[in-house]
């Protein structure tokens, strides 16, 4: 096997792990200041790749272009989603918790059924094939272009949460409540901003996605399942840990297509799971 | 047998007794089939409840026993021509060794991990079952050999057959959780769900109790996935080992109402008649309608009624009772 291949499947690895680093991050967000794990987050991305596809298909608006619409529209939905729906299970049991937002994903798997069928839709740009050949190594320009979003809603996300006061509030509400309340920050506001965050970052990995992916109905399920390890890998209600783990499960899949074949991918990254799960459930950046 | 003249007796006696007979009256196989599925998924639901209801454990890779049932009596009987009866109790040893690593690696672990976790585990099994075409057929699925009516090869010329089958399986786990809510390990079981550091400082070793669930959940739902399989005659890794049964099987359960003897009962005809209603009222005409009903209904359940819907159920029941002849001499007996 020449070196080339396998560097290709690492680029290929890192390049989706930044998609799955948006969908991960908001699903870890949520989690750290709402301490709801939120099952629905994949259809939060399916959401956001029908908003950008329409967009498309009847304006004729560029994917990228309507990032500017996708991702503040998801904002608004999270928050709609948080006032309507989390806000009543906050501090609930598990049980509550898990199954109101499992509930959600089934509904919004099967409204997008409902009105835009099981059909695979995909959208033509004239950027979609084009390719650049870095040594031997071929990367497709959405990839990349998807990757330089990704890596740049990082970085906004960064300055956000570590260089604003509103940014270090959420943080101090997922590190401990009730301090932050003796501080004097409303926890409500936070909740909503965290819920609408994680609504807009999965938008925003729809509209990158959708130049080079399908979208279906149950286009989420696989990605919320790779979030689910990337947040667990990289220890829940961590950002960085997320956005770390997320590149290393991209790659993980990547390489496990290349050695064991189209279906192995996922086995490599359920198999990464379990073993964290067995041998350090805190993470990479737990105690 | 003055007991017999109780309500509390000859109420589910008489229930029990037109469940017997319904086969026969009713006009249409259709019908058959539903109340087959809910047999089914009432037995399934009740096996979910043993340690999701009353340990508080939720797992949402019940798949995973189910598959492996499933796919254990099929292709034995595919491969070796062995009888599906002898695959089954294969299966569900398979499925009990199964729980062991699922109880090693998951128990440590709670709420939302755990359910995570049994997803992958789950999810796991469903690749492999894809991957490994020359054993699985991968995602074509395999068909059951037809042989005609072969009741030691679990085939049968008629639904009625299956329909007693199912049945018993069914009343087996309402039995079985009867017991299991009376005993020394039930409420262990729930004792953990509710505080499992207070239960462990009660001296309960949780990890032993968490395990007994899991070999009956493990046990009944492997059946289960045998039932399924030779019932359907086919499966694949979707329809054997996929998170939507997984999902499934666990609503049915919570609509009903956890740690309750009769609530996956009531889940499950609440949620089988709903799917297979709405998809003859709705054929070929939309999709995803009854799956948005069957959300709808456990978002709005979840907010309003989080214990389920049996408690309105059981009230009225025992209304009926106390005003049926005979009802008012035991009051206060029996709850």
């Amino acid at each position: 096997m020449q070196w080339t291949t396998i560097a290709q499947a690492v680029m290929t690895g890192i390049l989706m792990g930044s998609i799955y680093a948006l969908v991960a991050i908001g699903l870890t967000l949520i989690f750290g200041v709402v301490r709801i794990v939120n099952f629905a987050q994949g259809e939060f991305l399916m959401v956001g790749m029908y908003i950008s596809y329409w967009l498309w298909r009847l304006f004729g608006l560029d994917p990228y272009l309507s990032l500017l619409i996708t991702m503040p529209a998801m904002f608004l939905f999270g928050v709609l989603v948080y006032g309507v729906f989390f806000r009543r299970v906050i501090g609930a049991p598990d049980l509550a918790q898990i199954f109101l937002t499992v509930g959600l994903s089934i509904v919004l798997m099967n409204l997008a059924l409902f009105f835009f069928t099981a059909d695979f839709r995909s959208i033509r740009t004239p950027y979609g094939d084009l390719t650049v050949n870095l040594g031997g190594v071929i990367l497709s320009v959405p990839r990349l272009l998807a990757f330089a979003g990704a890596l740049l809603f990082g970085l906004l996300l960064y300055l956000f949460l570590w260089g604003t006061n509103t940014g270090k509030a959420l943080r101090a509400v997922a590190q401990d409540r009730e301090v932050a309340m003796l501080l004097g920050i409303n926890p409500e506001r936070m909740y909503w901003l965290a819920v609408g965050l994680g609504g807009a970052l999965a938008g925003g990995a729809g509209a990158l996605l959708l130049p080079f992916f399908y979208v279906f109905p149950t286009v989420g399920v696989t990605f919320v399942l790779i979030a689910f390890v990337v947040v667990i890998f990289g220890t829940l209600g961590n950002i960085k840990g997320a956005f770390l783990a997320a590149f290393i499960v991209g790659v993980a899949e990547s390489l496990g297509i290349l050695f064991a074949g189209g279906d192995m991918g996922l086995i490599v990254v359920f198999v990464i799971l379990v073993l964290v799960l067995a041998f350090k459930p805190s993470g990479l950046m737990g105690a | 047998m003055p007991h017999l003249l109780r309500p509390q007796v000859y109420v589910p006696a008489g229930a029990l007794a037109v469940l017997v007979i319904l086969p026969h009256l009713l006009p249409n196989v259709f019908y058959i089939h539903i109340l087959i599925m809910m047999f089914l998924f009432a037995a399934l639901g009740g096996a979910w409840n043993l340690l999701g209801g009353y340990g508080g454990q939720l797992s949402l890779g019940n798949a995973a026993f189910f598959g492996v049932g499933a796919y254990a009596s099929t292709l034995l009987v595919n491969f070796y021509n062995l009888s599906p009866w002898i695959g089954m109790l294969l299966g569900a040893m398979v499925a009990m060794l199964l729980s062991v690593l699922v109880g090693a690696i998951c128990f440590r672990l709670r709420g939302a991990y755990f359910a995570i976790a049994t997803i992958g585990l789950a999810e796991v099994l469903r690749l492999a079952a894809h991957h490994f075409r020359d054993l699985t057929y991968g995602a074509q699925g395999i068909t059951v050999p037809f042989k005609g009516s072969a009741p030691l090869y679990f085939q049968f010329a008629s639904k009625i057959p299956y329909y007693y089958i199912a049945l018993l399986f069914m009343l087996g786990v309402i039995l079985l959780t009867r017991r299991l809510e009376r005993s020394r390990l039930g409420n262990y079981l729930v004792a953990i769900g509710q505080n499992q550091e207070a239960a462990e400082a009660l001296g309960i070793n949780s990890a032993w109790a968490k395990q007994q669930a899991n070999f009956l959940m493990a046990l009944i739902t492997a059946f289960g996935g045998t039932f399924y399989a030779q019932y359907i005659y086919f499966i694949d890794p979707p329809s054997a080992f996929g998170l939507g049964l997984s999902i499934q099987i666990a609503l049915v359960a919570i609509v009903g109402g956890v740690a309750t003897v009769m609530g996956p009962v009531l889940g499950a005809v609440i949620m089988e008649s709903l799917i297979q209603f709405t998809q003859i009222a709705f054929a070929g005409t939309s999709y995803g309608l009854e799956l948005i009903v069957y959300g709808a209904l456990l978002v709005v359940m979840i907010l309003l009624r989080p214990t389920g819907l049996i408690g309105w159920v059981s009230q009225g029941y025992g209304a009926m009772l106390r005003n049926l002849p005979g009802g008012g001499l035991v009051e206060g007996v029996e709850r």
